[in-house]
């Protein structure tokens, strides 16, 4: 199998720990054991919402710089964000033209750094260079691990749990970045949940925004809310006990917007959330403390009380 | 006058409304052109079908309509675009729909380029690239997630570490060699 | 190339005429005026007299108008006087009259293809209008040139070959049944070759046509018989072109009759054994929405109205068991052992109207054709209408047969889409969605129709009337935008439609019991094989690219392969039939005049110096060049005179120089180009290195 580097963003490790621990444990010797190490160095993707969105220069320089300390290390990179993903896999994309190449190279000279891409093979004396892979966590559980060795580490089967799937605007377009799953009729998340044991419940407007990408949760955050709540009436009318995303900042989204306009909220966790908790990790681990909508009854249910 | 005229005539607003006709005047000539610099591919093709504001997340919700602004920007109606730069939500479904193959979210983009180089800049942009610069990522580290943080038995935010300095000064470089310290305005923190 | 000869007396011989010996051909320069179009810039004068000293000429004359009447009878007169023997013209583009000076000339007594043409006016005057001193230099450099070449042309014969008055017309629709006809009516023998069971095409699947409402397989109907009881015409139906050989007047083609399992001369067409057949099926013809037998006719009105087994789905086939329509037919016309056949014919020309199927939404789109049972293309909505199609012509929804109130037409669906690449309009879509709210208006008059546009065209002949009809006495809505989202309330399975319409310049949701795609027209499966068994070219959309897009819009660029109806491109029924008609008559031509002359100016290949690669083979876009067996050892390319172009990518190629195009031969480019460059035995540079030298001293 491939080796990987954890890349978890900005959001997970400042505001939802939880999740970290969560994709740590699952990767690490508890779970799947896969050969993925910290790059330390790794920054800010950067946040296509901001930088993407202000300056395309500076935005390319600083992801090609996180893609290099990855190629320096030949390992491929692993998100558990549909932003860092978007960012970082746009970035491989621009840097595939010589042009952009060259000059972020100029650039990046100045810090000691120079992309080329991962070495795969030599034709004679020339080596042909692979773009450097982002991949996102969904993509790697269900294609390198595979579904049924996730199934058969499921020790605690969250049966009866009826979960609710948000796949993210990032994860599904632009259609050309969405190799691994149908940006029209996506199911891996779905398979997943399925493989820990819940049931993934069918909602209108599954594959809407959540609201908060591109700038508009912090500049117009009642816009965003807005968006946010008619995604929960759907998912509360399909009798939902829990949200679960593949994205931090939807998750981010979904756990604040919920106080507006709901007393109680449904829980939202990460698919790495869901996953150790089906493979028997202590709850407490997964750092629910740190969301703001509780998730106690999602916890007492699956205890059976 | 009588009553019925009375109210005729004060049921009706007609308050003068500012561009009844639009004449070149208020047009900014080369703004689809510079467009196209940034990123927004050749608006001119855009036939106006109105399925972007159809799939549009944002214009279900406010007087915003994606259509319009990809014809503001082919008529160089310039001034119309403001306002509307800073809601999109890059969710991309317009760009998926479009039968032109034209990219409206990569216009928004393009205006929010422009935008930026002329001094209008959100506050969230600063702040977020201030982070950036001081702590290596956009969002800042909080205390309280820190305590939660030692309790998982996870290690610090790796950007507290000692090593990471030298991240910060490499960003510092960066940011600095594409100018968009001046540009955003945080030239204070990048001392390079 | 030679090093430049030092300057003398003995470098004119030495120039090009030399290869020839001293005794030259006699060559007649002939300059061109053409009103003021090169005199007006060239100076003619001086470029007579400059060719008046070329080696080998011996008559150099200006005309006004070298192409007139008068100008033609100078040259023939002035060949006469002076024993000319090879003819340069310099005047115009030779793609304009190379024909007519040809012909002039043999008038004289010579080859027509000892004639060369120099450019003197797009090639000169037309492009160096503002430098008169240099246009005329170069004009005397290129009559230079010219004469250079001329003096070493080989006379060539063209050849003529015969033209078989048999024509093959592959595709039975509309426009393959008019092509037929008007061949088989001027006297041709004619093969028409269709892959369905039966000819028709789909204009036997739509009710009415616009903008008249005729009803099309009335109108069809009596085309179809005509063509079958015509003594000219042989119907192959049931049947596909398999290979193609040969060239213009002698195409050899090899069509499989495939196996109906029922013999066709001993079929009535009475039915019997349909009636008993236990197997229902799907109706391709009414496109899922209708039912047929394993062993059936595709429609009432089918021609040939003979059954046909399915094989896939006949039960004998599949188990052995049941020889029901064996039992019933009382003719014994049903035989499961028949086998394909396979014929080879002869023709002279070919017409390729092989027709076009429609575009099909894909799965999980906006428009979930497949998702919502309520949702159906144009073309499954003509069936509905239609008086003898599943429903008697009520229109139903399919979820529940219930009669729909209101109905959206969406339009473009699978056109002007550069995002799934069908980047062209489909040109009948607006006419037949107007023309289907006409016929539904006139059944259910309270129906609510609205028709979702992105442009409305009505360009034809009562196009424009109709809509504006539609619109008055009819009501029908139109709404300017495309739809964006399709939902379905489960309860009574009406589908919301959410668009933004552009003129109101809000969001709108609208609720529709029936929606109808008025899906484009895309080039047919079938098409793909052909175009590749015939070496058609397609243009961009994927129809078949015509020869010149304004001039010749029947003609390919395979000669005697001609296109007919929605083949070429999009089009409505007149336009069809129109197309076809055009095909008819260009097909005619060489068939009328039974011999067709193949121009001679193609390529040869010398058996000594090649060696088979086959790398002609690869490059040639015509196909004309075959590795054969030579008598003498080896595998040898030979060039089918007839397929070629004299294009000379071969020529220019061949590792072992072995092909040579004729009149563009080595020798004869080399000597363009020796002359081009050397003159007074000085080169170019080396005069105006002179030049220089002059302006220093002074």
């Amino acid at each position: 199998m491939s080796s990987y580097a954890y890349f978890f963003g900005c959001v997970i490790p400042n505001r939802y720990p939880g999740i970290e621990y969560s994709v740590r444990w699952v990767c690490g010797k508890e779970g799947f054991d896969l050969d993925v190490a910290d790059i330390k160095d790794f920054s800010c993707c950067p946040v296509p919402g901001i930088f993407y969105s202000t300056d395309k220069d500076t935005w390319l320089l600083l992801a090609s710089r996180n893609l290099t300390l990855a190629q320096d290390e030949r390992r491929e990179i692993l998100t558990v964000c549909n932003g860092c993903l978007t960012s970082l896999l746009k970035a491989t994309e621009y840097l595939q033209d010589p042009k952009n190449m060259g000059k972020v190279n100029r650039v990046l000279a100045q810090i000691g750094k120079k992309y080329t891409g991962v070495a795969k093979k030599s034709e004679g004396r020339r080596k042909v260079f692979e773009p450097v892979k982002v991949r996102h966590y969904v993509e790697v559980m269900t294609k390198d691990v595979g579904l049924e060795a996730i199934a058969a580490k499921a020790k605690r089967p969250l049966k009866n749990i009826k979960v609710a799937v948000h796949y993210g605007c990032h994860y599904l377009r632009p259609t050309e970045h969405q190799t691994f799953d149908d940006p029209n009729d996506p199911v891996l998340i779905d398979r997943m949940v399925e493989a820990c044991g819940a049931t993934s419940v069918d909602y209108e407007d599954k594959l809407d925004c959540c609201g908060a990408g591109g700038g508009v949760r912090s500049h117009v955050i009642e816009l965003a809310n807005s968006l946010t709540q008619d995604k929960c009436t759907n998912i509360a009318a399909a009798g939902a006990d829990c949200i679960v995303t593949g994205c931090p900042f939807c998750l981010l989204q979904f756990d604040n917007a919920q106080k507006e306009f709901s007393k109680d909220g449904i829980p939202v966790m990460h698919i790495s959330q869901l996953q150790a908790l089906a493979m028997g990790i202590d709850p407490i681990s997964l750092g629910f403390d740190t969301h703001h909508v509780s998730a106690h009854s999602l916890l007492r249910k699956l205890r059976g009380v | 006058m009588g009553e019925a005229e009375k109210t005729f005539i004060g049921g009706l607003h007609e308050k003068l409304v500012e561009d009844k006709i639009i004449d070149e005047s208020q047009l900014e000539p080369g703004f689809a052109k510079e467009i196209q610099k940034y990123g927004g591919k050749d608006v001119m093709t855009c036939l106006q079908c109105g399925n972007c504001t159809g799939v549009c997340p944002i214009s279900l919700k406010i007087d915003y309509k994606t259509r319009s602004i990809i014809k503001f920007c082919q008529f160089g109606l310039k001034k119309y675009t403001l306002g509307t730069r800073w809601v999109c939500a890059t969710c991309y479904r317009c760009y998926e729909h479009c039968p032109a193959d034209i990219n409206p979210a990569e216009v928004m983009i393009a205006l929010r380029h422009i935008a930026v180089r002329e001094g209008v800049i959100p506050p969230f942009v600063k702040i977020a690239a201030t982070n950036l610069v001081k702590y290596g990522q956009s969002v800042k580290p909080d205390p309280e997630i820190d305590k939660i943080r030692k309790e998982l038995g996870l290690g610090e935010v790796h950007s507290k570490h000692v090593d990471y300095r030298h991240v910060l000064k490499e960003i510092a470089v960066l940011v600095h060699a594409s100018k968009y310290d001046k540009l955003i305005g945080i030239e204070e923190e990048v001392k390079v | 190339m030679t090093s430049p000869e030092p300057p003398g007396k003995e470098s004119l011989d030495s120039a090009p005429s030399k290869a020839l010996g001293t005794a030259g051909p006699k060559i007649g320069v002939f300059i061109c005026h053409c009103g003021s179009n090169i005199a007006g810039v060239v100076d003619c004068g001086k470029v007579r007299e400059a060719a008046e000293k070329l080696p080998g000429v011996v008559v150099a004359k200006e005309n006004k108008y070298t192409c007139s009447d008068l100008g033609q009878e100078e040259i023939i007169k002035a060949i006469k006087e002076h024993g000319v023997e090879k003819v340069v013209v310099a005047s115009c583009s030779p793609r304009l009259h190379e024909p007519t000076f040809r012909n002039c000339i043999k008038q004289a007594g010579l080859n027509p293809y000892l004639l060369h043409m120099v450019n003197l006016r797009e090639q000169c005057s037309w492009v160096h209008s503002h430098e008169k001193e240099k246009a005329t230099e170069k004009a005397v450099d290129l009559v230079r040139m010219g004469v250079s070449k001329a003096a070493r042309l080989e006379p060539l014969e063209a050849r003529e070959v015969p033209v078989e008055p048999t024509s093959l017309v592959i595709g039975g629709g509309v426009a393959g049944i008019q092509a037929a006809l008007d061949l088989a009516n001027m006297g041709f023998k004619v093969y028409l070759v269709e892959k369905q069971p039966s000819i028709g095409g789909v204009m036997a699947q739509l009710d009415k046509t616009f903008p008249t409402g005729d009803c099309a397989i009335c109108i069809l109907a009596p085309k179809m018989v005509e063509l079958s009881r015509n003594p000219n015409i042989t119907l192959l139906s049931y049947s596909e072109v398999e290979e193609v050989k040969g060239f213009i007047g002698s195409f050899e083609v090899k069509v499989r009759r495939k196996a109906r399992y029922v013999h066709e001369d001993k079929c009535v067409g009475c039915g019997l054994c349909a009636e008993v057949c236990p197997v229902k099926i799907d109706n391709e013809f009414d496109l899922g929405f209708g039912q047929r037998k394993a062993i059936y006719i595709p429609f009432p009105q089918a021609v040939p109205l003979k059954y046909t087994v399915d094989k896939e789905r006949c039960l004998h086939f599949k188990t052995g068991k049941c020889m029901l329509c064996v039992k019933a037919c009382s003719n014994k016309a049903v035989d499961h052992e028949m086998k394909d056949e396979v014929l080879s014919l002869k023709v002279g020309t070919i017409i390729v109207a092989t027709g076009f199927e429609t575009y099909i939404p894909k799965k999980n789109g906006v428009y979930k054709y497949w998702e919502y049972d309520n949702v159906i293309t144009g073309l499954e909505l003509e069936r509905l209408l239609n008086a003898s199609g599943p429903t008697g012509g009520h229109l139903i929804k399919p979820s529940d047969g219930q009669t729909p109130k209101k109905i959206a037409f969406i339009q473009c669906v699978g056109s002007r889409n550069k995002k799934i690449g069908n980047n062209y309009c489909s040109r009948v879509c607006c006419m037949y969605a107007i023309k289907n709210a006409q016929i539904i208006k006139e059944h259910e008059p309270d129906t609510e129709i609205a028709i979702y546009y992105n442009d409305i065209r009505a360009f034809g002949k009562g196009f424009e009337e109709l809509y504006h009809r539609i619109r008055e006495d009819y009501g029908v809505e139109f709404i300017r935008g495309r739809p964006a989202k399709l939902s379905l309330n489960p309860n009574n399975k009406t589908i919301k439609i959410r668009a933004e319409e552009t003129l109101l310049n809000k969001i709108t949701e609208r609720e529709f019991d029936l929606v109808v795609l008025s899906t484009g027209l895309v080039p047919s499966e079938g098409s793909k094989k052909i175009g590749k068994t015939l070496s058609l070219t397609v243009s961009p959309d994927g129809f078949f690219a015509e020869a010149h897009p304004k001039l010749r819009p029947v003609d390919t660029a395979m000669d005697g392969i001609y296109l007919a109806g929605c083949a070429q491109g999009p089009k409505d029924i007149p336009d069809s039939v129109a197309q076809a008609k055009a095909a008819a008559s260009s097909a005619a031509a060489p068939m009328m005049a039974k011999k067709v002359r193949i121009e001679p100016l193609t390529v040869t290949v010398s058996e000594e110096l090649c060696v088979g690669c086959g790398l002609c083979t690869e490059l040639c876009p015509y196909g004309a060049p075959e590795l054969v067996q030579s008598e003498k050892g080896g595998t040898k390319a030979r060039v089918i005179e007839a397929l070629c172009h004299g294009c000379g990518t071969c020529a220019a190629s061949c590792p072992q120089m072995a092909i040579v195009a004729k009149q563009f031969t080595d020798e004869q480019i080399c000597s363009e180009l020796e002359s081009a460059l050397v003159f007074d035995g000085k080169t170019h540079a080396q005069k105006a290195g002179h030049k220089k030298k002059a302006e220093a001293e002074v």
